[in-house]
């Protein structure tokens, strides 16, 4: 047990260095202890079997030590707000990528309309806030609702179309609700939504800068927990109903619908039911999002983020719910850490991508064997 | 404007645009035909091929060569042939190698090496974020027939569109390459027990495509007088709609597809309120109805699941 | 009364006519063979059985209730389970799982047990592993410990085998067993033979259709013997009785040899 805390411990302090080393001789020294401990990792056998089987014999400890590591993260980022947001942003990756994964890992949905479920959470925050007037934690717990309704609108061709040719039905959908968004009125046009104003609970903005007896933490620790918050619920949930019938079913038909059906198994009931769960968490993802940096534009939801959510699954591991955690913790704050490479960002994910379904097509932290516990 | 020659300008202008999806829509369909996948980043390969295209007129403009005649061939001859390679490129590293796996994987490899080659433009092209001049070497001027305008520059464009894709249907069914295209495309296993090496054959499917992609990029640059880099992700969405509504497969439902889009889209702008705008969520959603109740498209076979 | 009543079925796809008027009849604890050669439309009867393919014209009726109409889903529903001739199992997922989705009509825990009552999943799920790992091991008492692999990492014999489990799980009324020895050994063969008697006396119940091309499959484990050709019966009775059948050595010998 001691074993897996230091284990978790190092980690989070080679991060933290990682990401806080500004003068090149402390990145310097933060990137070779990385590639050190990586290397000890992946090269001393009597270590990496230790710590998988510390690991696996005490995962609630492992969990407990990583959710107390999560709580005091933006403690030891307070002279970063910048990261903060970024961390934030990644929990958010974690919250979608959750909801695309039951979709595309899980059911084999291939939506590639996650950018606009996203969308419409974040819009609906923003017009049901600054054009209804309602407050801005009740517009968050709505929008995900928004999401599942029109995600309605594709239950037919989901359920009539597969493979590329869903993929298109998607494509084009995404591209729907980007003109839509770009030319509708009230949606703001070009411009979007702004001044959606923040989160707010009891009389409490979510803005304010929480303070931990003397420390002060910096500007988006609220949402930072929040963020957190949501992100642990999402993933447990997800796991949850992964380890239940459902992923059972939907494992089964995505790899062979015939036989599913053959089993007793309703496909449309299944479909939809991942679907609307799916968009669920996207939206409220994307809500989040919205009520964070206050504003929403077609931009910040079009086809490109479709492809980022994508290889947060990819990266991670098709249907693996750990997969995804990582898959948003590694593809989100890394360009970020390398600003001298975010003008070719893009290319490298696409690289990345191409380079893993070639050679590592399971991803980083492969799905296991369900044991339903 | 009376109506009815709105209409025929509009159609005419639909067929414009049509001519181009449907090069592109040819690539997604002899793709489909001969590997059975569909290559997301050939909307990027027509946006490489107008970027060689215009590289190397800009090339010939420099050494002197700025007359139509003499600039026109070289530099749909270049284009075709890099633009070609880079398709066969494409398909030897991320198409090919995962034709086995599930279609999710060489959809997630494709659209990742589209987000490559889109990028690589971006950075790679001397000042890649702006949209860049195309030269407009075709004729100028026109003439009206019964109210409706048609213009030198348009017929020609018609004219290399039609040619191309002649060219392409004489390769198909007029030569041993192209008959080995069909032969893999029927039967894969086959085909190769009658002799059919069906690397090569793949290889040529994959250049003929993507060098068709390429006559499209030049087409859209001459068409609208600038390309963008951004331009593949609209071209391949398009083309690949239009070769889904043709019928996935069926070269001639890939045109066909595409002359509908075009004629869709520009229609569309003409009928509906602030259409210019809206035309293109006119065009899709009529691609989603497709999609859902004729899924084998217009001129394609209807499949009967094997169980 | 049958537990299983085909009447006049008859499947066209376009102008081809894949099953034409067909009859049969099956009962409770009846094993029943269908024979005939390639194209005779033995697979589609199953497929039509399973309501994956839509007939043109005839009814089925099962515990004397009309099937036609109802989904796959709700036909496999109701106790017909099957296997496939090229093996349709999920070669990512564990064995327990294959075996587990058979079970998935019968489960008594929803969407909320599995997110807020837990214990309960828990619970139903060691019970259907028990339940899967008992049926494993009445074919091979090695497969049980192998439950947590990967099915592809089986051998062909125990896949097939699995694929028997997945469909016995659903507790049917009636098995299809389309070509079980298909892609096997002799040897093989004579293990599956054995298998399938195993079921008949475990499970005494059970209904089984059984498709072969292997005679002595055929010949060792049904009662009765249907025989298939271009889409209609042409024989039915003992084995001995139809394979002595004109019509029958005709059919998969062709006109001459069995004039010869």
């Amino acid at each position: 047990m001691l074993l897996v805390w230091l284990a978790e411990a190092v980690v989070f302090a080679l991060i933290v260095a990682g990401i806080l080393a500004e003068r090149p001789l402390a990145l310097a020294a933060a990137g070779v202890a990385i590639v050190v401990a990586g290397a000890l990792l992946r090269f001393v056998a009597p270590l990496r079997s230790a710590l998988v089987c510390a690991f696996a014999l005490h995962p609630t400890a492992a969990l407990l030590g990583g959710a107390a590591l999560a709580l005091v993260l933006p403690l030891a980022l307070r002279s970063s707000p910048y990261w903060t947001f970024v961390a934030t942003l990644a929990l958010l990756y974690v919250t979608i990528g959750q909801g695309l994964n039951l979709q595309i890992g899980t059911a084999g949905v291939i939506n590639l309309a996650g950018a606009a479920f996203a969308g419409l959470g974040g819009y609906s925050v923003g017009l049901l806030t600054v054009g209804a007037g309602w407050p801005s934690w009740l517009a968050v717990a709505a929008a995900p609702w928004v999401a599942v309704a029109v995600g309605a609108l594709l239950f037919v061709p989901i359920l009539k179309t597969r493979g590329h040719y869903l993929a298109l039905v998607t494509i084009a959908f995404v591209f729907i609700f980007n003109i839509l968004m770009n030319n509708l009125e009230f949606t703001g046009g070009p411009q979007g939504i702004k001044n959606i104003p923040t989160l707010r609970l009891g009389g409490y903005a979510f803005t304010a800068r929480p303070t931990l007896g003397v420390v002060e933490l910096p500007a988006h620790a609220n949402f930072y927990y929040a963020a957190l918050a949501t992100a642990f619920l999402a993933t447990g949930i997800l796991r949850r109903l992964h380890d239940s019938w459902l992923g059972l079913a939907l494992n089964t038909l995505r790899d062979d619908e015939i036989a599913a059906r053959c089993c007793g198994v309703s496909i449309a009931r299944e479909k939809l039911i991942a679907f609307s769960i799916g968009n669920f968490f996207i939206g409220l993802g994307g809500a989040l999002y919205a009520v964070m940096v206050g504003f929403v534009s077609p931009p910040d939801f079009d086809f490109g983020y479709s492809l980022i959510m994508l290889s947060v699954i990819i990266i991670g591991g098709v249907d693996s719910i750990g997969g995804v955690v990582l898959g948003a913790c590694l593809l989100v704050p890394l360009p970020e850490r390398f600003r001298f490479l975010h003008e070719y960002r893009l290319l490298l994910y696409g690289l990345v991508i191409v380079v893993m379904l070639l050679f590592r097509p399971r991803g980083l932290w492969p799905a296991g064997i369900r044991r339903y516990r | 404007m009376p109506p009815l020659e709105l209409l025929l300008q509009q159609t005419l202008n639909g067929v414009m645009l049509g001519v181009m999806y449907a090069l592109i829509a040819v690539g997604f369909t002899l793709f489909f035909g001969v590997l059975d996948v569909i290559h997301f980043s050939h909307g990027d390969i027509f946006m490489l091929g107008a970027f060689v295209g215009l590289s190397t007129l800009l090339g010939l403009a420099v050494v002197g060569l700025r007359t139509p005649l003499l600039a026109l061939p070289p530099a749909f001859a270049v284009a075709v042939l890099v633009t070609g390679l880079v398709g066969v490129g494409a398909e030897r590293v991320c198409v090919k190698p995962l034709a086995r796996s599930s279609p999710l994987m060489t959809l997630l490899a494709t659209l990742s090496l589209g987000l490559v080659l889109r990028e690589s433009v971006l950075i790679f092209y001397p000042r890649g974020a702006d949209p860049k001049p195309f030269p407009q070497l075709l004729p100028a001027g026109g003439f009206e027939v019964g109210g409706v305008a048609v213009r030198y520059e348009n017929l020609t464009i018609l004219a290399i569109g039609f040619a191309a894709m002649i060219g392409v249907d004489l390769v198909i069914r007029r030569t041993r390459m192209g008959a080995a295209i069909r032969a893999v495309a029927q039967d894969p296993e086959a085909a190769q027990m009658m002799g059919v090496n069906l690397d090569r054959t793949v290889d040529a499917t994959f250049f003929l495509g993507s060098g068709l992609a390429a006559v499209a990029g030049m087409l859209s640059g001459f068409y609208y007088g600038e390309i963008h880099f951004i331009m593949g992700i609209t071209g391949g969405v398009i083309g690949f709609s239009a070769a889904a509504i043709g019928g996935l497969g069926n070269v001639y439902g890939a045109i066909v597809g595409g002359l509908l889009f075009g004629v869709l889209q520009t229609t569309a702008a003409a009928l509906i309120p602030r259409g210019s705008e809206f035309r293109d969520v006119v065009a899709f959603a009529v691609v989603m109805l497709f999609l859902i109740f004729k899924p084998s498209g217009i001129l394609g076979e209807k499949s009967v699941e094997r169980v | 009364m049958s537990l299983l009543e085909v009447k006049g079925l008859t499947v066209r796809f376009g102008g081809l006519v894949a099953l034409d008027g067909v009859d049969v009849a099956l009962g409770e604890g009846e094993t029943l063979g269908v024979i005939g050669p390639n194209g005779s439309g033995k697979t589609t009867l199953f497929n039509t059985l399973t309501g994956l393919y839509a007939a043109a014209a005839g009814e089925v009726l099962f515990l004397g209730q009309r099937l036609s109409g109802l989904e796959t889903h709700a036909i496999a529903r109701r106790g017909i389970a099957r296997t496939f001739q090229s093996s349709r199992l999920c070669l990512e997922l564990s064995v327990f799982d294959n075996i587990l989705i058979g079970m998935h009509a019968h489960r008594r825990t929803g969407l909320l047990d599995s997110l807020l009552r837990r214990d309960r999943l828990r619970s139903e799920m060691s019970q259907a592993i028990e339940r899967a790992a008992h049926l494993l091991s009445l074919f091979n008492p090695a497969l049980p410990r192998r439950g947590l692999e990967r099915v592809g990492q089986l051998p062909q014999i125990d896949r097939r085998r699995v694929e028997i489990c997945r469909a016995l799980a659903s507790q049917p009324r009636l098995v299809l067993l389309d070509e079980p020895s298909a892609g096997m050994s002799p040897e093989e063969t004579a293990q599956l033979m054995k298998d399938l008697q195993i079921v008949r006396e475990e499970m005494p119940g059970l209904s089984v259709m059984v498709i072969e091309h292997d005679m002595f499959v055929i010949e060792g484990v049904s009662q009765r013997v249907v025989a298939l050709s271009y889409g209609r019966k042409i024989a039915e009775g003992s084995f001995a009785a139809v394979s002595a059948r004109d019509e029958v050595r005709e059919a998969y010998l062709g006109g001459e040899a069995a004039r010869a």
